[in-house]
């Protein structure tokens, strides 16, 4: 579904990414584990062109999308990403949030995008909330708001950048049950994240980044069980 | 006794007078209605103006920034900042009026424009500043999920931008309607200049001077109040 081939990202002087080539396959779950600084977030924000490769290119769906002819906003339609800081809308209401893209893209008619909305809501508890600007959430609502906004333009694969790391800790297991039920749904996903009993529990597949490059990836099991590369090794018992 | 009630009288017909050759004789007070109707119209249509032209500069100049393309229109803004801000209105207004538009003899006209275009270039900076204050996170997020940087910007950043700024629009608001008072330097009957006019008239500085003070304060004093109406308006969303 997705294809990396050679992708380098630099900032200034500083290589962020070091020639990654990879593939997500329809109906992955990839989780992104690595020391901070290691380029995971950078990846993951090449991935629906936020940043934008110096060389390498990637494939979605067939269609290389880092091409200079292609429309970033149309891939970014069938990408969602859900931020650290959730980046809910401040000046609109949590309906609003959710609607706003699919019917200003004309993707759905006002009332079809409220009716979905309003659907979503419900999954996620916070019917009641439709109303409510981001400012009177808490962050894990304000974090499963974001999930469901993403989930509302009916994306083909989700981004999560960290979706956890923002939280407190008593909000992180809420955020991580809406995600865990986006992944039994079935959908495709990549997931940079910290909390490594999630990403051994929810993903079908983790990678390990350090220095820009992937050192290590496979199933869960091999990665928290098995972990080969000496840098993994060092990362996992720091960090469990 | 007698003194004091002289001196009341005295003083009352003094007052009485006073006004009467202010207001009454010759029809002064139109003079006056002409005045404060001309100076509206130039306040308001400059504010119109000035606003129009500070928004597309500011877009234009932080859009730039982003991106680094429009670098020839980016200097351009920079160059209309730089001449606009960096000369008297007074001068401005003057050489609109006797060289840019030396053909046409509508006083009124040229000082909207003069000053519609040397508000636009405060209210440029002021715009730029209160995009830029916006959380990156949010223009993330509005790309993330397709919408093109245009419709970011106008649906999610600038709403967020004009609550920010609004106490710094209203200030420059209030600074543009007193600077309307210098008009009369292109024979523009502005309020300031009626009572200039009266107070030749009556060869008297008391009542027409301290008259017009009082409507520009008046003035002001409503602007601060719609301002202070609207900002509340804005801050809806932050309540908790």
């Amino acid at each position: 579904m997705i294809v990396i081939e050679g992708l380098v990202k630099k900032f200034g002087a500083n290589t962020v990414l070091d020639r990654v080539t990879e593939r997500v396959r329809p109906g992955e779950k990839v989780a992104v584990i690595g020391p901070s600084g290691s380029g995971k977030s950078t990846l993951l924000r090449c991935l629906n062109l936020l940043e934008r490769p110096d060389e390498g290119r990637i494939l979605f769906d067939g269609e290389e999308i880092t091409g200079p002819k292609c429309d970033a906003d149309s891939v970014r339609r069938r990408m969602g990403m859900v931020f650290q800081h959730f980046n809910l809308f401040g000046n609109m209401t949590v309906l609003k949030n959710i609607t706003l893209a699919p019917v200003k893209l004309k993707i759905m008619t006002p009332g079809e995008a409220e009716e979905a909305a309003r659907a979503l809501l419900s999954r996620i508890g916070l019917t009641d909330k439709a109303d409510a600007y981001p400012a009177m959430l808490s962050g894990g609502q304000k974090q499963r708001v974001a999930i469901v906004r993403a989930l509302a333009m009916n994306p083909r694969v989700m981004l999560f950048d960290e979706p956890t790391s923002a939280l407190d800790p008593e909000m992180v297991g809420e955020v991580l049950d809406v995600i865990r039920e986006v992944a039994e749904a079935g959908m495709t996903m990549v997931i940079v994240t910290h909390e490594m009993g999630f990403a051994r529990e929810v993903a079908s597949r983790v990678m390990f980044i350090d220095g820009g490059r992937v050192k290590e990836t496979g199933p869960p099991k091999e990665i928290f069980d098995a972990p080969r590369d000496p840098r993994l090794q060092e990362f996992l018992s720091k960090v469990i | 006794m007698t003194t004091a009630y002289e001196a009341v009288t005295a003083a009352l017909e003094w007052l009485t007078r006073q006004f009467t050759i202010t207001f009454i004789t010759g029809n002064r007070y139109k003079l006056f209605l002409t005045g404060l109707r001309n100076t509206l119209i130039i306040a308001f249509g400059a504010v119109i103006i000035g606003t129009f032209i500070g928004a597309v500069v500011a877009m234009i100049r932080v859009y730039s920034a982003q991106s680094g393309k429009l670098r020839a229109l980016d200097k351009l803004c920079g160059a209309y900042l730089a001449v606009f801000r960096g000369t008297p209105i007074v001068v401005q207004l003057l050489i609109m009026y006797y060289i840019v538009f030396s053909f046409i003899d509508n006083g009124i006209s040229i000082a909207v424009l003069a000053f519609g275009i040397n508000s636009g270039a405060y209210v440029a900076e002021i715009v730029r500043a209160g995009i830029l204050a916006v959380d990156i996170g949010q223009t993330e997020a509005g790309r993330s999920l397709g919408l093109s940087s245009g419709k970011t910007m106008r649906l999610i950043v600038l709403p967020q931008a004009i609550k920010n700024i609004l106490p710094a629009l209203g200030n420059e608001l209030i600074a543009l309607l007193k600077d309307t008072s210098v008009a009369g330097y292109v024979t523009v009957k502005d309020l300031a200049q009626a009572g200039e006019n009266v107070r030749t008239l009556t060869a008297e500085p008391y009542f027409s001077l301290l008259f017009v003070a009082a409507v520009y304060f008046l003035l002001v004093m409503c602007i601060t109040k719609i301002l202070r109406i609207a900002e509340r308006r804005l801050a809806k969303s932050d309540r908790h």
